[in-house]
């Protein structure tokens, strides 16, 4: 019964109810969405830097991520250890890589070399699939090359460069490629330096056959690739094959700091978004409760003298503004899920007005769009509970504190 | 027996930087099962006796006993549990919760106790009948007449079985016959139940039906007559 007056009661003044109720569904949906753009820009920005040229994780000899030095290698048959065969890690490809001179038609420019395995490679970044395949080239030496880097060699799609650099034996390395396609991440730096080669093309230029730098990794759960990558490096000393290969597991976070910063203040921003909208929503809540509770007065003070227990009403009142918040909450997942699907599926696409922002090492491409998170859904539906239970408290303790004499005497 | 005894009670109200004496010196006893009221001018302190005996206020001198208790001594809480055990109202404007039904109303007190619902149900169903009120249960107080939303209010009172009944000018605001059949149905309800019944009026009607009347003036015992029921007369 008490369930019910509850109900009836947020209802006497269905106008009030209503007013404050959209306040709080459409602040709570439009969170939902913000926090969608917003996860959706991470997702965004992550991808860019690890999906279509880090990978999540990153397996190479120690030192090699920060030095770059041609001779810490390890065997490419490393690559197919039952290690990495374990749930959370979807693929992984081998890689080399290497610095060299690359001359064109008439230009020359330092560019860097990838070697990665065309099969394998396409399962954990993203570049090499929006490579336009060219028909009539040669299987050895193809090349893609990055719009900005080919634009500056003055190539396209079927020119020769030529390639020049020292291999590991010291000996003065060049070779013929063909430009097999052009390539465009969004990060013009990546674009402007960055050339992939069949993997076993560059371990022959190099004289480094078998050999690799890295294994890139792709996982299933990227935001937690730093909890997977510390179990893979606990386990590396236990797995027989990888005994007397000293290696070292980096998640993304790891080898781009900049971008694990991004995400952290990314968490504040949306604690700063919850705080300035709930605030608003939460004198909402209190304007409609005092007003109901001042209302009702000469009642509570019946309730009171009927033998309702101060701490009865007081849950009364708590219990009313409960179902408010619940009330609001579901229809808020529905307005919010429904906004939020839409910018998932359709987006809004910027690139009129706007080119792609490089930011934390990774790039933005010019475009809105949402993702689904569950946290993106519970953060704003249990702020909302709490922010309709706080906000009537003082109303509620109000109530609970009338003397029903001086109510009922019109005091 | 005497179920409320006042020993020396008054009561002062703050009134901005005045203080308002509403009590004086008040000593009374009121056995269980009477039917008496509380008669006397307005300002002359019935109300204030009524919520003092209801629990409602405390005296600011004096002892109040309500069956051998010190209301004193009561914790809020124990107040409140005091009023829902052994105390029923009924106001002068009715006060039904306007949002729940004529049984509902009834049951609330019922709800407070803990009683399960189907015996809520059927306990308020059988007061409503007694009350004349069948048929009306499923009504809200919106959808009553001024003299049936008194009756559900009298109903809401003594569902609990209380060993007393306090009444603020009950009849106040209803017309003579709706006031004569309510305070034939509390009469009958007193002999019947044998629950004490306690008006607080200056309706000569309701005077007229009273076993006893308690006079107030200024605060202070006037009078204090009883005789036979005007029932029995």
């Amino acid at each position: 019964m008490l369930l019910k007056l509850a109900y009836f009661n947020l209802w006497r003044n269905p106008r009030r109810t209503l007013l404050t109720l959209s306040a709080l569904v459409v602040s709570a949906a439009l969170l939902i969405l913000a926090l969608g753009i917003f996860s959706g820009m991470m997702a965004d920005i992550l991808s860019s830097a690890t999906e279509q040229y880090r990978g999540h994780i990153v397996v190479s000899r120690p030192g090699y991520q920060s030095s770059r030095d041609l001779f810490l290698t390890f065997d490419q048959h490393s690559a197919d250890w039952t290690l990495w065969q374990q749930p959370g890690i979807s693929a992984l490809a081998p890689r080399l890589r290497a610095f060299a001179l690359l001359s064109g038609v008439e230009d020359s420019q330092p560019a860097e070399l990838l070697g990665v395995d065309v099969d394998r490679e396409p399962l954990v970044t993203r570049l090499l699939p929006a490579v336009q395949p060219v028909g009539g080239v040669a299987v050895s030496g193809r090349a893609w090359v990055g719009e900005q880097l080919a634009r500056r060699l003055k190539v396209g799609v079927g020119d020769e460069l030529v390639v020049m650099t020292q291999a590991a034996d010291g000996s003065l390395a060049n070779d013929l490629l063909t430009v097999a396609g052009l390539f465009n991440s969004g990060d013009t730096g990546r674009d402007r330096r960055l050339l992939l080669v069949e993997l076993t093309w560059l371990q022959g230029l190099m004289v480094l056959p078998g050999r690799i730098h890295e294994l890139a990794m792709r996982v299933e759960r990227p935001l937690y690739a730093a909890q997977l990558a510390r179990q893979l490096q606990e386990q590396l000393p236990t797995h027989a094959p990888a005994k007397g290969v000293a290696l070292e597991v980096d998640d993304w976070g790891r080898l781009l700091p900049q971008m694990q910063e991004a995400i952290a203040s990314y968490d504040v921003s949306r604690a700063i978004l919850v705080l300035i909208l709930y605030s608003a929503a939460a004198l909402g809540v209190l304007n409609t409760f005092y007003m109901s509770v001042l209302e009702r007065s000469y009642e509570f003070g019946m309730l009171l003298a009927t033998g309702m227990r101060p701490r009865r009403l007081k849950n009364l009142i708590l219990l009313e503004s409960l179902l408010l918040g619940s009330l609001a909450s579901l229809l808020a997942l529905l307005f919010g899920g429904a906004l939020t699907h839409y910018m998932a599926e359709s987006g809004i696409d910027l690139s009129d007005s706007i080119g792609p922002i490089t930011y934390a090492g990774g790039s933005l491409p010019p475009r809105l769009h949402a993702v689904h998170e569950v946290g993106n859904y519970l953060i704003p539906l249990a702020g909302l509970l709490l922010v309709s239970l706080v906000a009537s408290y003082l109303p509620a303790r109000r109530a609970a504190r009338l003397q029903p004499a001086d109510v009922l005497r019109g005091n | 027996m005497s179920g409320i005894e006042l020993q020396q009670v008054s009561k002062i109200y703050p009134s901005g930087h005045q203080q308002v004496q509403a009590l004086v010196d008040l000593t009374l006893s009121i056995d269980d099962g009477e039917f008496c009221v509380l008669a006397g001018p307005s300002g002359s302190g019935k109300t204030t006796l009524l919520n003092l005996i209801g629990c409602l206020d405390r005296a600011t001198s004096g002892t109040i006993r309500l069956f051998g208790q010190d209301v004193a001594t009561c914790s809020a809480r124990q107040l409140a549990d005091f009023r829902l055990q052994r105390i029923g109202f009924v106001f002068q404007s009715y006060n039904l919760i306007p949002v729940l039904s004529a049984e509902e109303n009834v049951a609330f007190p019922l709800m407070l106790r803990g009683v399960g619902r189907d015996e809520r149900r059927r306990r308020a169903l059988e007061l409503l009948t007694v009350l004349g009120l069948v048929g009306l249960e499923h009504r809200r107080p919106a959808d009553l007449s001024g003299g049936q939303q008194q009756r559900v209010a009298v109903a809401r009172a003594l569902v609990g079985e209380p060993s007393v009944v306090l009444a603020d000018e009950p009849t106040a605001n209803l017309d003579t016959g709706n006031s004569v059949e309510l305070l034939e149905m509390m009469h009958r309800l007193n002999r019947e139940r044998g629950t004490t019944f306690i008006f607080s009026s200056h309706d000569p009607l309701v005077i007229k039906q009273a076993e006893r009347v308690i006079e107030l003036q200024d605060g202070r015992l006037k009078a204090d007559n009883r005789r036979c029921s005007a029932h029995e007369t």
